[in-house]
C-alpha cells in the first residue's frame, strides 16, 4: 500500500531510557574501520561452504527435470548404484509425481568424486509423459491457456481502494495511460547454495551457505524429523545470498539423507545452471496504469491493475503506489503462475518493482503539467518525518548532481549522443529484534563475545566489534567475535536489513552487563565498590574520592589486563540480548542518476548515481558506504543489464550462466557519490536493501530526459530504447 | 565408465581450451611417432607447481585446474562461481598471464609456475594488492576477492602505473555480484599512483 508505514519505532518503554543507551560522544562508533575479516578474504584464508574439506568426505549431485511441466512415468536408479564410486542414491519424486519448473528434484546421489558423481546421474533412467507449459505470463493469461495450476494458473492478490477514483479524475487536468514492466531477476549468489553433512551418530553438523544459521538448523531438525537440539550449523562466511538462503532447501535434506546413508559427510553444492534455475529470483512485475494530475501539479487519482510472475505456484505482490501521495486510488493485482522455478525475497523484496513503476510515472505526469520533476516530487512527498526526509534529500541530491544544467524532456544536442537527469525515492524498514549474545571477560584481558547471528558480506563482525569495543574502553582488533554458529546464543536471520538493528543492540547491552560484571568482581579487591569504577580508554579507572584517607593506597587507574588479572581464575561470563531504545524503522533516500545514451545504437551508458541515504545511527562509515555502492550497482543491473531469458515454448532458461545473464563489470561502473546522513538520535536501522531500490527509476527517468521517449519497461535494453525512438518518429 | 559418459559439456569444455591438444602432446613424447597417446579416462599422475611448490596427484584427465587445487590441493582461494570462464572468480596467474583455472585442464597446467591467492602474503605481511583491497574495502562477501586480487596483481606486474582505463579494462573478466567495484578502482588506482 502507498501510504507511509509508520515509522515502528522501538523506544525504550514509556519513561524509561535504555539501560545502556548510544554514547553521546562515540569513540569508534561512525568511524571508518576496516571490515576484520578483510584479510582473511583477501588471503583466501578465509573457508567458506564451498571450501569445507572433511576426513572422507564425498560428493552429492542432483537430477532435475529437464522439463517444465511433465509427469515422471518411470525412474530406474539401479544403473546409477552401478556407477563407480556411487554410495548413495536416493530418488526424491516417485513415477505419478508431477514436475512444475525445469530444474525441479528427482533424484540425488553421492560418489567419491565429482567426476563420478556427475556421470552416475546420467546413468538414471528417467521416463517422462511431457505435459504443456506456460512459458510467459501472456500465456497463462489466455483465457484458452491450458490449466497447469490448481485451481487456475492465476490467483487474485492485494486489492486496495480509497477515496473516490471518479472525483479524482474528474479533478484531473491531464492523465497519463500506460502499461510499465520489469523482470524477473535472479539472485546469481557467487557462491551457490549447498551445504557440507556429517553426522555423528543422531547428531548433525552441516556447513551450509545460508543468510540464518538458526533457521536452517529449525529446517534441517524440521525436514529430517530430529530434534533442534542434534543440529548444529556453521557458516563462517557466505559467498552472497540477496534473500535466497534462509533454509536447508531440498538439496539441503537431499545432502542430509545422503550423508546418513553413504556413512560420510557430503559435500553438495549447486553448479550456476541449478541457481539459475531453483533457489529463487525476484517476480517480474506488470502495471496497467491511468493516472491524474491537476492544473496545479497535485496528484489526483490512480487506478491500476497489476499483475506479475513468482514462477510455479509463488505470489508477485508489490507496493504500488510508492511513497507518492495519490488521494484517490484503486489497485488490484493478480499473480500469475507459469513453469518456472519459485520467487524467494531478493534485496528489498518488491520495492524497486514498484519505485520503478511510480516513478516512471511520476515523471510523466510532471511532464505534462511541464514541472521540474524535483518540484513535481516536493509538492506530493509525504510530510516530514523521521522516517520520510525526502523533502529534505531531494534538494540535497539535486544540488550535488547539478540538476540545474537539467534540459527539459529531450536533449535538443545535435548528434546521436544525449544526456539526461533523473531522480527517484526510496524506503525500507530495516528494523530488528529478538538477538541475543553471550560475552566472557578473560583474566588475561581477553573479550569474546559469541553470537549466533551472520556475516554475510555486510561487515556483521565489524560493527559488533566496534560496538562492543566502543563499550569496554577496548581497540576493535582486541574484541574477539565468533558468529556462524547455531550453538552460539540465538539471532534471527539476516534478511529484511535486520541484522545490524537486531545485533548491535545485543552487543551494547550484552557488553555493558558484561562491564558491570567485571566492576562488581574486582571491586573489593581495589577496596572500593563497583558504582566507583568508570571506563577509561584501555583502562578502569576509580572514581575520585570523596575524602577518605585509605584511597591513597588504591590506585586510581589500572590498565585493562591488570584489572581483568584481579578476576583470578574465574572469567566474567554474562549473557545479554536485543534491548528496546537503540534501533528503529524506517529509512529513507533519494537518487540522481546522469546517463548518456547513443540513440543510434540504443546503448544506455550510466555516467552518474548520487544517492542520498540515512539508516539512523551510521556505525561503521566505510562498510555502511559500500553497502550503498552494492546497493547502487545492483539497481544498475536491475536497470539495464540483467533478466532471466525463458524459451517461449519451453519455458527453459536460455541464459542460465554468467556470460549471457548480464551482470555489469568494472567498465559499465558509473561515477558514485554517496551522502550518508547520519540519524545518532534514533538508534541503529538496517541499510543492506534501501540503496538498492531506487536505482532503476532514476536511470529510466535520466534516460526519459536523455531521449524525450519513455521505455516503461526495464532492463533498458538497445532494442527497446530503438522501438520508442521509431515510434516516435526517430529524433534529429 | 566408457568413454560415451564424457558429456557434452566436458567436451564443450575441452574444445573450448585451444592449447589442451598440444599440452598432451608435449606430455607424452615417446608417443609421437604415432601421435599422441590417449591419456584416460581413468586417473593419470599429474605434477602441479603451485605457488613455488610441487605437487603430485592423480586425477581425470578431465579435471579442471580449478578442480584439481580445490579438491585434491585444498587451494581454495580460487573458487568456483560460473564454471565456464565468465566471471573470473578462479583467477590464477600462469607465468605473468592471467588464466581462468576452470577452464584449463590440470594435464595441460603441467610444468607451468601456477600462482593463486594464497601465494601472495609473506607470512603476516599482506602484498600490496591485499592491503590495498583491505584498505579501500574493495570486498563483500568477498567469495570474489581472490579473482580480483589475482587480476589485480597481473595488471600491475605488466603495467606498474596503469591509466584508470587500463586498470578498468584489466577487471573487465572478473564479476563482483555485491557490488564493490568503486572499492576496487579506488584500490587499483592508489595502488598505480604509488608505484607510478
Amino acid at each position: 500500500m502507498a501510504e507511509q508505514v509508520p515509522e515502528v519505532r522501538a523506544p525504550a518503554r514509556p519513561g524509561q531510557h535504555p539501560t545502556y543507551p548510544w554514547p553521546g560522544k562515540p569513540r569508534i562508533i561512525g568511524t571508518r574501520v576496516t571490515r576484520l575479516d578483510a584479510t582473511a578474504k583477501v588471503t583466501g584464508r578465509a573457508k567458506y561452504t564451498f571450501d569445507i574439506t572433511r576426513p572422507g568426505m564425498i560428493y552429492g549431485r542432483i537430477l532435475r527435470s529437464p522439463h517444465a511441466h511433465a509427469r515422471l512415468t518411470a525412474i530406474d536408479t539401479v544403473p546409477a548404484q552401478k556407477m563407480p564410486g556411487v554410495r548413495a542414491v536416493l530418488p526424491f519424486i516417485e513415477p505419478g509425481d508431477k514436475v512444475l519448473f525445469p530444474g525441479e528434484e528427482i533424484a540425488a546421489l553421492a560418489a567419491d568424486t565429482e567426476q563420478q558423481a556427475e556421470d552416475a546421474i546420467r546413468a538414471i533412467k528417467v521416463e517422462w509423459e511431457v505435459l504443456p507449459a506456460l512459458a510467459t505470463v501472456e500465456q497463462a493469461m489466455r483465457p484458452e491457456a491450458p490449466k497447469v495450476f490448481e485451481p487456475s494458473n492465476t490467483r487474485a492478490g492485494t486489492a486496495q481502494e480509497d477515496g473516490d477514483l471518479a472525483a479524482g479524475f474528474a479533478a484531473a487536468a491531464h492523465t497519463v495511460d500506460g502499461i510499465y514492466s520489469t523482470q524477473v531477476q535472479t539472485h546469481t549468489s557467487l557462491e551457490t547454495h549447498g551445504c557440507v553433512c556429517e553426522w555423528e551418530g543422531e547428531k548433525l553438523t552441516a556447513w551450509v551457505s545460508t543468510q540464518a544459521v538458526h533457521g536452517t538448523r529449525e529446517g534441517f531438525a524440521q525436514g529430517l524429523k530430529i530434534p533442534q537440539a542434534n543440529v548444529r550449523v556453521i557458516t563462517e562466511f557466505m559467498g552472497g545470498g540477496f534473500g535466497s538462503k534462509f533454509a536447508p532447501d531440498t538439496q539441503g535434506i537431499l545432502c542430509a539423507r545422503l550423508a546418513k546413508m553413504a556413512g560420510k559427510p557430503v559435500k553438495l553444492m549447486l553448479d550456476r545452471k541449478e541457481e539459475h534455475l531453483a533457489t529463487g529470483n525476484r517476480p517480474s512485475a506488470f502495471a496497467r496504469i491511468k493516472a491524474g494530475v491537476s492544473a496545479d501539479g497535485m496528484l489526483t487519482a490512480f487506478d491500476a491493475e497489476t499483475w506479475g510472475t513468482g514462477g510455479a505456484g509463488a505470489g508477485s505482490d508489490f507496493p504500488l503506489p510508492y511513497i507518492y501521495t495519490f488521494p484517490n486510488r484503486r489497485r488490484r493485482h493478480t499473480d500469475v503462475y507459469i513453469n518456472a522455478g519459485q520467487q524467494r525475497a531478493m534485496r528489498a523484496p518488491g520495492h524497486p518493482q514498484g519505485c520503478f513503476i511510480t516513478e516512471v510515472l511520476m515523471d510523466e505526469l510532471a511532464d505534462r503539467v511541464r514541472m521540474d520533476p524535483v518540484e513535481f516530487r516536493l509538492k506530493n512527498l509525504p510530510a516530514l518525518a523521521p522516517n520520510a526526509q525526502w523533502r529534505r534529500y531531494f534538494p540535497m541530491g539535486a544540488e550535488r548532481i547539478g540538476w540545474s544544467r537539467r534540459h527539459v524532456t529531450g536533449d535538443p544536442t545535435p548528434g546521436p549522443i544525449k544526456r539526461g537527469l533523473g531522480c527517484s525515492a526510496n524506503r525500507w524498514g530495516g528494523a530488528g529484534t529478538g538477538a541475543r549474545a553471550h560475552c566472557e571477560i578473560d583474566p588475561d584481558g581477553s573479550v569474546v563475545m559469541r553470537c549466533g547471528t551472520q556475516d554475510i558480506g555486510t561487515a556483521t563482525r565489524t560493527i559488533m566489534a566496534m560496538v562492543v569495543a566502543e563499550t569496554l574502553g577496548l581497540e576493535v582488533a582486541q574484541v574477539t567475535i565468533e558468529l556462524g554458529d547455531s550453538n552460539f546464543p540465538f539471532a534471527p536471520g539476516s534478511g529484511g536489513s535486520t541484522t545490524a538493528a537486531a545485533v548491535s543492540p545485543a552487543m551494547r547491552v550484552t557488553a555493558g552487563k558484561a562491564r558491570d560484571a567485571l566492576f562488581a568482581r574486582i571491586a573489593p579487591a581495589l577496596k572500593t565498590t563497583a558504582d566507583q569504577l568508570e571506563m577509561g580508554v584501555g583502562r578502569v579507572n576509580v572514581k575520585p574520592s570523596t575524602g577518605s584517607g585509605q584511597a591513597a593506597a588504591t590506585p586510581r587507574s589500572l590498565t585493562w589486563r591488570e584489572a581483568c588479572k584481579l578476576l583470578g581464575t574465574t572469567p566474567v561470563s554474562v549473557d545479554g540480548q536485543w534491548e528496546r531504545g537503540l534501533s528503529a524503522s524506517g529509512t529513507s533516500g533519494v537518487q540522481f542518476a546522469e546517463v548518456e545514451v547513443d540513440v543510434e545504437t540504443g546503448i544506455t551508458r550510466v555516467k552518474k548515481i548520487v544517492c542520498v541515504q540515512d539508516c539512523g545511527l551510521v556505525l561503521d562509515l566505510k562498510t555502511a558506504e559500500t553497502q550503498c555502492y552494492g546497493g547502487i550497482i545492483s539497481g544498475v543491473n536491475y536497470a539495464v543489464m540483467e533478466e532471466r531469458l525463458l524459451d517461449r515454448n519451453t519455458a527453459n532458461m536460455v541464459n542460465p550462466n554468467m556470460e549471457a545473464y548480464l551482470i555489469a563489470g568494472q567498465s559499465d561502473m558509473p561515477e558514485i557519490d554517496v551522502v550518508l546522513v547520519d540519524q545518532p538520535e534514533r538508534g541503529v536501522i538496517g541499510i543492506g536493501e534501501p540503496p538498492a531500490v531506487a536505482t532503476a527509476a532514476a536511470i529510466a527517468n535520466a534516460l526519459r530526459n536523455a531521449t524525450g521517449v519513455t521505455v516503461r519497461s526495464i532492463p533498458i535494453t538497445p532494442d527497446k530504447l530503438l522501438a520508442e525512438l521509431q515510434r516516435a518518429g526517430g529524433t534529429n | 565408465m566408457a568413454d560415451d559418459h564424457v558429456s557434452r559439456r566436458d567436451f564443450f569444455k575441452t574444445v573450448g581450451v585451444g592449447s589442451v591438444a598440444s599440452a598432451v602432446v608435449g606430455g607424452v613424447k615417446e608417443g609421437a611417432a604415432q601421435g599422441p597417446a590417449p591419456l584416460g579416462p581413468g586417473e593419470v599422475a599429474v605434477t602441479l607447481t603451485v605457488n613455488g611448490r610441487r605437487h603430485q596427484l592423480n586425477v581425470e584427465p578431465r579435471v579442471t585446474l580449478l578442480d584439481a587445487l580445490r579438491t585434491r590441493l585444498e587451494i581454495t582461494g580460487p573458487k568456483r562461481v560460473c564454471d565456464r570462464g565468465a566471471c573470473g572468480a578462479c583467477t590464477v596467474i600462469i607465468e605473468g598471464r592471467t588464466h581462468y583455472a576452470c577452464s584449463m585442464l590440470a594435464i595441460e597446467a603441467q610444468g607451468r609456475n601456477i600462482r593463486t591467492v594464497e601465494g601472495l602474503a609473506q607470512g603476516d605481511a599482506l602484498h600490496p594488492v591485499q592491503q590495498a583491497f583491505c584498505d579501500h574495502d574493495a570486498l563483500m562477501c568477498g567469495f570474489c576477492t581472490p579473482g580480483f586480487v589475482m587480476s589485480t596483481v597481473a595488471l600491475l606486474e605488466q603495467t606498474p602505473s596503469p591509466t584508470p582505463e587500463q586498470a578498468t579494462r584489466a577487471l573487465d573478466g572478473n564479476i563482483c555480484r555485491c557490488g564493490t567495484n568503486v572499492g576496487l578502482s579506488k584500490a587499483v588506482l592508489a595502488l598505480g599512483g604509488r608505484r607510478g
